[in-house]
């Protein structure tokens, strides 16, 4: 029985190679889009979540109140662990983590290499799996390393890393203790080596204080301990040891990824949103594909009514029926599944770099095979349920005596459906509208300052204690215009700090976080920001100004003095610092902020150098440029390979997210519009054959061929007038919400809606006019003379 | 008003050729009522289809009102036809979706006529064939007979100079019949000329002349008037 379904439905496959062909490459493209999509949903569902004790891992949380707004963020003090570890023995086990960049050097290989500082029990915790070594000893000692397979390959080659030496920096020598195996595609972490924590001590880099938040701190619970009664001891350990205001909580670790937005001091939502959204598009791709199934089988059931007619009254039942029509389907939606892994495994490559991840079909995973059977079943079923009932439901004698007839409804099943795909891809293209909108908004900005021509280096090994000569070599070349020694990147917000004190200032206004910056001198004429007041800091003209401080606008209103410059800004424990000037605002994080945050540019003192920036000479060629700079680099500091990066590239780097939207928009905007215009082609081949008399009528009695194709795409294009009808106050809903994520936005405006309506109805126009012309310039002749 | 000489017309498919009409000639006059007869396959419908222009001879001479029309472009054809000549097919050829008011209406709206005109002149024709009470109905919900007046109503709404009837009570009874032969007489008495293909001796004895057809020639021509 079911073989024979399978072959009368292959054969009617082959029979009407077209529509088949439509289908097939429709449902492929749905199905491979939904692959791809149900990938990545299942890489980030799967986050953080395959450790082996994954359930009692929790990472610590900080919650205190800034600006009258309750927050939580887990980096904490590196003191929380040993003390939590100390005094709670629900605690089985506890690491800190912090990233770090170090050289690395083996022999003459030297990298930069991402790594990590973490403790001992930190591996046993995660229970990351090792391929030599041994998990409790490996961070054990001042002067062990972990490296990871492909860090071990790239020092080490074929040899056995175990036991060799690593230099990190050019202070220290470390013994590899321990090969871990890579980690998965599914982990927040991201190192290629670990060092013990205790070689942090050595470096003198550990403190004590409370209050600076600067690792992570991970738990792992006995098991059967309660986090709730965890929580409630946990919550004044900051407090009670410090004169600090943050709460303390565990959060479980394997919900962070999709739940780690903090709203007013509660982790809700966050990445699962994001996920819900993707999950929506994977459904709503792969129902339109099934949606063009449905439309060309019901629309061709007028040919197949005869069949369905007589087989009922040869005796067929209506249930074998519906089989029958539900096995095309099923086979359908088999021979589209195995296009579609084809095709995944040919884009998955350009989908990975797309979004930024190691995606893959694990073929060795009977999951993945059960997925891919419920897929093709699940398909297969939502394709051809709605055709089997309605083909199955024509009644004989009807059929038979010639007298059935389709519905000329105003509202058809069909034409709803076709409303459906269009309304989903009109929102789809008014979306990817708004998205490139709102970029390109952000993009054209004025940051306040000059990027063009501008560099930044980090001070490695002897470059900090050569800036002198180094700085005059690149000078004297002609190469450097202007430099400036640093605490960060002028892209990027590396310190910032509360508890300041200034004149008139209040106790609210303590809890006030300036983002900190620091400079040597030529901070302005370098980066080419706009002074307001006062002057640059320069500690070389003005010894004084390592206890000097620049501050911006922003800062300067919250400050609220008449007259800022010469005023003090005093901390706890810290010396005072006076105000030499005043700064335009300029834009150090994200160009999607309207805010700016009051900033502080710190001449010298607790804040060390990390970069020096430098304005290259516009009249040289920047690789000539940067091949000098890198010559007198090599000079003052041969161990170091010379690593710089653009300020506008680092720049550009901010808009990476949302041009990665962007780019998944028009993606599947694209294939939407492609599959829709699909079943729309297959919609309208029919509709030109069905009314071949009607058309040679209207032709005998003096239509014109342009009167024909109107008549034959007026009616798609009420649908997709319609489709945008419904499609835009969607779509305006769900951008409003999007671009609520950003202060600094666009408003949404109404050409949007009138370029995507009309885009979408040249797209439809177009879809259906080959069809339309097709059948207003055929001879009445012919389609008459057929009786 | 038709003058046709040394008309042809030849179909080719790969295998076959086949000769429609073999060099026909015959003229009609203005306000001739002529039925055209003959076997099937004899070239009745291609004549028929040449003269309502909607497909052109592969050769000889088609002078309508004068005018030499067997080179003009469909563009031309149209243009020529939409003004001057009505169609009655076997089949009725009406248009399911639209009610028998629309169908109706459907030559003037391409003549571009204004709405209230055409009003008017579809209502005096369909009570002119006493089908006004059904006008709101679709073809479907009507008897063939009435139908057929429908039909005829399209076809004489622009007031065309000729009708080109083909075996329009092929599909009626013989009473259904014989109204729509009345009507076409009563056309043919206002002045219209009609050229009708029929295979009913009965139905020829309402024209002026019969044109007998085999083998794409005129075989002989009896004048009934």
């Amino acid at each position: 029985m079911l073989k024979n379904y399978f072959t009368i439905a292959f054969r009617n496959l082959w029979k009407n190679k077209g529509y088949s062909f439509i289908n097939i490459l429709g449902l492929t493209i749905g199905m491979a889009s939904a692959i791809l999509i149900l990938l990545w949903i299942q890489n980030e569902v799967s986050y953080d979540n395959g450790y082996p004790s994954g359930n009692r891992i929790y990472t610590m949380f900080n919650r205190d109140k800034f600006n009258g707004e309750l927050w939580a963020w887990n980096s904490t003090p590196k003191i929380m662990a040993p003390t939590i570890q100390h005094d709670y023995p629900e605690v089985e086990k506890i690491s800190r983590y912090e990233n770090i960049t170090f050289l690395v050097t083996v022999g003459d290989k030297k990298l930069n290499g991402r790594g990590a500082f973490a403790d001992s029990s930190f591996l046993s915790i995660f229970g990351f799996p090792l391929l030599k070594g041994n998990a409790t000893q490996a961070l054990a000692g001042n002067y062990n390393i972990v490296l990871t397979q492909k860090m071990a390959v790239k020092l080490f080659g074929k040899d056995d890393p175990l036991g060799k030496t690593v230099r990190i920096d050019s202070n220290a020598n470390f013994t590899v203790s321990a090969v871990l195996k890579d980690l998965p595609n599914n982990t927040s972490f991201e190192f290629e080596y670990l060092l013990p924590w205790a070689y942090m001590d050595k470096l003198g880099w550990n403190d004590a204080y409370w209050g600076n938040n600067e690792v992570k701190t991970y738990v792992l619970l006995k098991p059967g301990a309660s986090v709730a009664a965890f929580n409630t001891k946990v919550k004044d350990i900051t407090t009670s040891h410090s004169k600090e205001t943050a709460k303390v909580f565990a959060y479980p670790f394997s919900r962070l990824h999709l739940y780690g937005k903090s709203e007013n001091g509660q982790l809700v939502d966050g990445q699962v949103v994001t996920v819900g959204l993707f999950g929506m598009i994977a459904l709503f791709i792969l129902l339109i594909a099934c949606i063009n199934f449905m439309n060309l089988s019901t629309a061709r059931s007028e040919k197949r009514a005869k069949e369905v007619g007589i087989r009922k009254v040869a005796g067929a039942l209506r249930q074998s029926l519906i089989g029958r029509f539900i096995g095309e389907s099923v086979l359908l939606s088999l021979l589209a599944f195995l296009l579609a892994i084809l095709l995944v495994q040919l884009v998955l490559p350009f989908f990975n770099q797309l979004v930024g991840k190691q995606l893959f079909i694990d073929y060795s995973n009977p999951w993945y095979w059960l997925a891919a059977l419920s897929f093709i079943g699940f398909t297969g079923l939502l394709a051809g349920s709605y055709p089997a009932f309605y083909l199955s439901s024509f009644t004989p004698v009807k059929v038979l005596k010639g007298t059935f007839k389709q519905s000329n409804a105003l509202v058809t099943p069909r034409k709803i459906l076709v409303v459906l795909q269009f309304t989903f891809a009109i929102v789809l293209i008014i979306s990817t509208i708004i998205v490139q909108h709102q970029i390109q908004f952000a993009q054209t900005r004025d940051t306040g300052y000059d990027r063009q021509h501008l560099i930044y280096a980090f001070t490695q090994g002897d470059v900090d204690k050569n800036y002198k000569p180094i700085k005059q070599d690149l000078l004297k070349s002609g190469a450097v215009i202007s430099l400036t020694k640093s605490a960060n990147p002028i892209t990027q917000r590396w310190s910032d700090g509360w508890g300041y004190m200034w004149e008139g200032s209040t106790e609210t206004d303590k809890k006030v976080d300036f983002v900190r910056l620091g400079t040597d001198a030529d901070f302005i004429k370098t980066i080419g920001i706009t002074l307001l007041e006062g002057r640059d800091i320069d500690i070389y003209q003005y010894p004084a100004d390592t206890a000097g401080v620049m501050i911006n606008e922003a800062a300067a209103k919250i400050l609220r003095l008449p007259h800022p410059i010469g005023q003090q800004l005093r901390r706890e424990g810290e010396k005072p610092r006076t105000i030499v000037g005043v700064v335009k605002d300029f834009i150090l994080e994200s160009p999607f902020e309207k805010k700016i945050s009051p900033m502080l540019i710190l001449g010298p003192g607790e804040n060390y150098f990390q970069i020096i920036h430098m304005k290259l000479n516009p009249a040289r060629s920047a690789s000539s440029n940067i091949a000098t700079i890198e010559k007198i680099f090599k000079q003052y500091n041969p161990q170091y390979p010379f690593d710089y990066a653009f300020a506008d590239e680092s720049y550009a780097r901010k808009f990476k997210e949302q041009q990665r939207t962007g780019t998944l928009a028009i993606l599947f905007a694209g294939l939407t519009i492609f599959i829709s215009c699909l079943g729309l082609f297959g919609l309208a081949t029919y509709m030109a054959e069905n009314r071949v008399k009607e058309i040679g009528v209207r032709k005998v009695l003096g239509a014109s061929v342009l009167n024909i194709t109107a008549l034959l795409s007026k009616d798609f294009l009420q649908l997709v007038l319609i489709s945008l009808l419904i499609a835009s106050p969607l779509a305006w809903w769900a951008m409003s919400q999007w671009l609520q994520n950003y202060t600094y936005r666009i408003n949404i405006e109404w050409w949007v809606f009138a370029g995507a309506g009309l885009l979408s109805i040249l797209i439809a126009l177009a879809t259906v006019s080959y069809q339309s012309i097709r059948a207003a310039i055929s001879n009445p002749v012919k389609s008459l003379r057929s009786e | 008003m038709i003058n046709i000489t040394g008309l042809e017309k030849i179909y080719r498919t790969e295998e076959v050729e086949t000769v429609a009409l073999n060099k026909l000639s015959f003229e009609v006059k203005d306000g001739e009522f002529v039925a055209v007869m003959g076997p099937s396959g004899c070239g009745k419908s291609t004549l028929l289809n040449i003269l309502g222009l909607l497909d052109d001879p592969d050769d000889g001479s088609f002078l309508f009102n004068g005018i030499e029309v067997a080179k003009f472009n469909e563009r031309k054809r149209a243009e020529l036809r939409k003004r001057n000549i009505g169609f009655v097919f076997q089949s009725f050829n009406l248009i399911d979706e639209l009610t028998v008011f629309e169908n109706v209406e459907l030559p003037l709206i391409y003549l571009g006529i204004k709405s209230d005109e055409r009003k008017k002149r579809v209502e005096e024709v369909l009570d002119k064939v006493q089908i006004m009470h059904r006008r709101n109905h679709y073809p479907q919900q009507l008897s063939g007979g009435q139908q057929q007046r429908v039909a005829v109503a399209r076809a004489v709404v622009n007031k065309p100079k000729l009708i080109l009837a083909d075996e329009p009570t092929g599909n009626l009874d013989s009473s259904n019949g014989n109204e729509v032969m009345e009507m076409l007489t009563d056309l043919n008495e206002q002045g219209t000329t009609i050229i009708m293909v029929t295979h009913s001796e009965h139905d020829a004895r309402y024209s002026h002349r019969i044109i007998r057809m085999l083998d794409g020639q005129t075989v002989t021509e009896n004048i009934l008037v």
